[in-house]
């Protein structure tokens, strides 16, 4: 369990990483690095949209799923991955160099 | 169930068709019975008919006159319509509404002998319509049967959809409630619940893999939205043609600290896939003695594996022949098989027995093919020897390598190994007291097995450290030379010698054709770049990584740098592109060079190379004759 703590807070401490947040598949916030009422946003709005997408993926081609999501918006960049049960949300600002 | 109607509806149609045809044999038989020979066949015909119709459970003739031949997509078997074009003589093909055996000529039979061409019915592949998880249904496949396939095949797409309408409704209905649901409850998991997710194995295993992803996609460092209309205050960082820069180095905090890196190579399938072996680290006494990590050149801050070892592991590669493979020599002989589709435990080894090594075996080589390959191994000891993959209990052959002319004793202690491209009997090994000798695996017409006792390549003043020949690729061949680096703190250039002449004496000494005297320490490695060449690049313990071109200076280096803090480096290996060199450090880093366009040669590189080869051997022998040895 120390490892899932010490990945996580590696994650988070690079450099251009604002947050990492951990969700499950309900859009229930398992663990976050951002404050608690922004994680809680993230989870359930960024699972929706997996959800979305996951159906729109699976209803172009049966044989296809969603593997990785990455939103660039003008301030940052917010990867998603989901995997099985849970999603683990990354949200970044990209270097500009 | 729906398919139980449909069969139902089949089997009535089929009665009634039976019962149609019944009908009309006997409509048949009535109005023509001067006609004996032709309702004879005909009812011969049918019988076949009926006895093929009644074999194989489908409607049978009757029925294709009666919907006529345009029902060309549907399934038929050769049989029912080579019965088919038997009547077509006697009656016109167009007309099939007319029933069997009309004579358009009242009375007298005249047979109309056209030519009909045999329509190939292509059978479609049986549809199978396999629904996956989504649908609640658990149906097995559906085979179509009858003649209105293509009405089946849509009743199935109908039925599909109508289903995947209901799952959407009742997804939608749950995603309803559970938002409903969600607001009145604490929108939470209690922390028991987080606790115990956390703690499962899987959660784990998708941290794992997800940061692991997450990380790599972190990593890259263009921004694809770069808006390059507006004008940006230059960052130059062109790479013109005579500097190197630091791509990345790989540190672990776990694993590689107080370690030093014995050993790095590339991997032969992903490029951006590095390996590097580690010894023993004193000051943790409980984890292993010997590391290998594999570092992916995207993922910088942890390696992609991490293999265990019970020794400290000397040298280390990929296999070149199963992307899959990891390989390493130990400190205690052992010769170490991982797996990264395996765990952290080595997945085959060799035993701690005499049939191994039981000295260090400080280098490894893979010879051969795709197909016959062996590993080759040498360690301290004086023993050769080479194994197969998947068989590493015992080694395939021994073989000790002697020099019994030696003063002391007779064995020989190896400490490198290089393998000609493309040989795989002839291998030069590089000693502890300084010399190279030439050995073979078998015995061949005019040689034995073992040391080659007619020339002994002696230079050098120390054990020599890295030995590397020049790989075999380009319009000219010079794979006959190579490099030795020394802790006598030079590099040497030789060239190997084959054949003895018959009048030279046993243990003739070979010189080098060149030395390269710049360094100001021990030189722990050296290698060929893969592309280019003339150029090569040699690390030395003072910290320093040089790179040579021969085509431009002998005597300096083109390119040289102070590796990280200065500590010394152990290792050199190049990419397969030659772009990148990837340099182990002794103090566990890592690092990742880029020659950026040094590494393309040009066309002349070769000639002019040769050229500079035939020099020095022209100075060399000049050298000889006047006395004068290097």
């Amino acid at each position: 369990m120390s490892e899932v703590e010490e990945t996580i807070r590696r994650l988070s401490s690079k450099k251009n990483v604002q947050g990492v947040v951990v969700v499950n598949q309900l859009g229930l916030m398992i663990r976050s690095t951002l404050e608690a009422s922004l994680g809680k946003q993230y989870a359930t709005l960024m699972s929706d949209l997996i959800r979305t997408a996951k159906q729109s993926v699976a209803q172009l081609d049966s044989q296809n799923e969603l593997t990785f999501m990455r939103i660039r918006t003008k301030k940052h960049e917010i990867m998603i991955c989901p995997e099985g049960e849970y999603l683990m949300i990354v949200i970044q600002t990209p270097d500009n160099s | 169930m729906d398919r139980r109607e449909e069969l139902e509806k089949k089997r009535l149609k089929l009665a009634e068709l039976r019962r149609a045809r019944l009908e009309r044999r006997d409509a048949l038989m009535a109005p023509q019975p001067t006609r004996t020979s032709t309702p004879g066949s005909t009812s011969s015909r049918r019988d076949l008919d009926d006895l093929v119709a009644s074999l194989v459970d489908r409607p049978a003739t009757p029925t294709l006159t009666i919907d006529g031949s345009s029902d060309a997509g549907s399934d038929r078997g050769a049989t029912s319509s080579s019965a088919v074009m038997s009547p077509p003589p006697y009656q016109t093909e167009s007309q099939g509404g007319l029933p069997h055996g009309t004579l358009p000529f009242g009375g007298r039979l005249i047979p109309e002998f056209t030519s009909v061409e045999a329509v190939i019915f292509d059978i479609p592949p049986k549809e199978r319509v396999v629904y996956n998880k989504e649908v609640q249904t658990v149906e097995g496949s559906f085979e179509p049967q009858g003649p209105s396939e293509e009405e089946l095949r849509e009743q199935i797409k109908a039925e599909f959809a109508q289903e995947e309408q209901l799952r959407l409704e009742l997804l939608e209905a749950e995603r309803m409630e559970n938002e409903a649901v969600v607001p009145q409850e604490a929108p939470e998991l209690t922390d028991e619940e987080r606790k115990s997710i956390v703690q499962s194995a899987e959660f784990v295993d998708f941290v794992d893999h997800s940061s692991k992803i997450l990380e790599r996609a972190m990593t890259e460092k263009y921004d694809f939205m770069k808006d390059y209309t507006l004008g940006l205050d230059d960052d130059t960082e062109d790479l013109n043609g005579n500097r190197m820069r630091l791509v990345s180095s790989f540190h672990d905090d776990r694993w590689s600290k107080n370690r030093s890196v014995t050993d790095v190579g590339w991997s032969t399938k992903h490029p951006e896939l590095l390996v590097s072996s580690y010894n023993k680290n004193p000051l943790a006494v409980n984890e292993p003695d010997g590391i290998v990590c594999v570092w992916n050149i995207h993922l910088a801050d942890r390696p992609e594996f991490v293999f265990h070892s019970q020794s400290d592991v000397l040298t280390v590669r990929f296999s070149d022949f199963h992307p899959n493979l990891i390989i390493g020599g130990t400190y205690s002989g052992q010769i170490l098989l991982w797996d990264t589709r395996a765990k952290s435990l080595p997945v085959l080894k060799t035993h701690l027995s005499v049939g191994g090594h039981t000295h260090p075996v400080y280098a490894i080589d893979m010879v051969g093919t795709q197909n016959a390959h062996n590993l080759i191994s040498v360690s301290t000891d004086g023993t050769m020897c080479s194994w197969q993959l998947d068989m590493l209990a015992q080694p395939q052959e021994t073989l000790a390598l002697d020099y019994p002319s030696h003063p002391t004793t007779d064995e020989v202690a190896v400490t490198t190994l290089g393998f000609p491209d493309g040989e795989t009997n002839a291998f030069w090994v590089g000693t502890e007291e300084g010399s190279v000798y030439q050995a073979n695996r078998y015995a061949r017409a005019g040689s034995q097995a073992g040391i080659n006792i007619a020339y002994s390549y002696k230079g050098h003043f120390g054990p020599i450290t890295g030995l590397h020949f020049h790989p075999l690729f380009g319009p000219m061949d010079f794979s006959d030379l190579y490099l030795t680096s020394s802790v006598d703190w030079t590099v040497k250039l030789w060239r190997k010698r084959t054949h003895p002449k018959p009048a030279t004496p046993d243990n003739a000494v070979v010189h080098p054709l060149y030395s390269f005297e710049t360094a100001d320490d021990y030189v722990y490695d050296v290698k060929w770049s893969p592309t280019h060449p003339a150029i090569f690049g040699t690390v030395e313990g003072s910290g320093k990584f040089e790179v040579w071109n021969l085509n431009l200076d002998t005597e300096v280096p083109v390119m040289s740098t102070i590796v990280g803090a200065g500590k010394a480096l152990n290792k050199l290996s190049w990419s397969k592109d030659g772009r990148h060199a990837a340099i182990g450090s002794s103090d566990g880093h890592v690092y990742v060079y880029d020659i950026g366009e040094m590494a393309t040669p040009h066309a002349e590189d070769w000639n002019i190379l040769q050229r500079t080869v035939n020099e020095m051997i022209s100075t060399q022998t000049h050298g000889n004759a006047l006395g004068n040895d290097y």
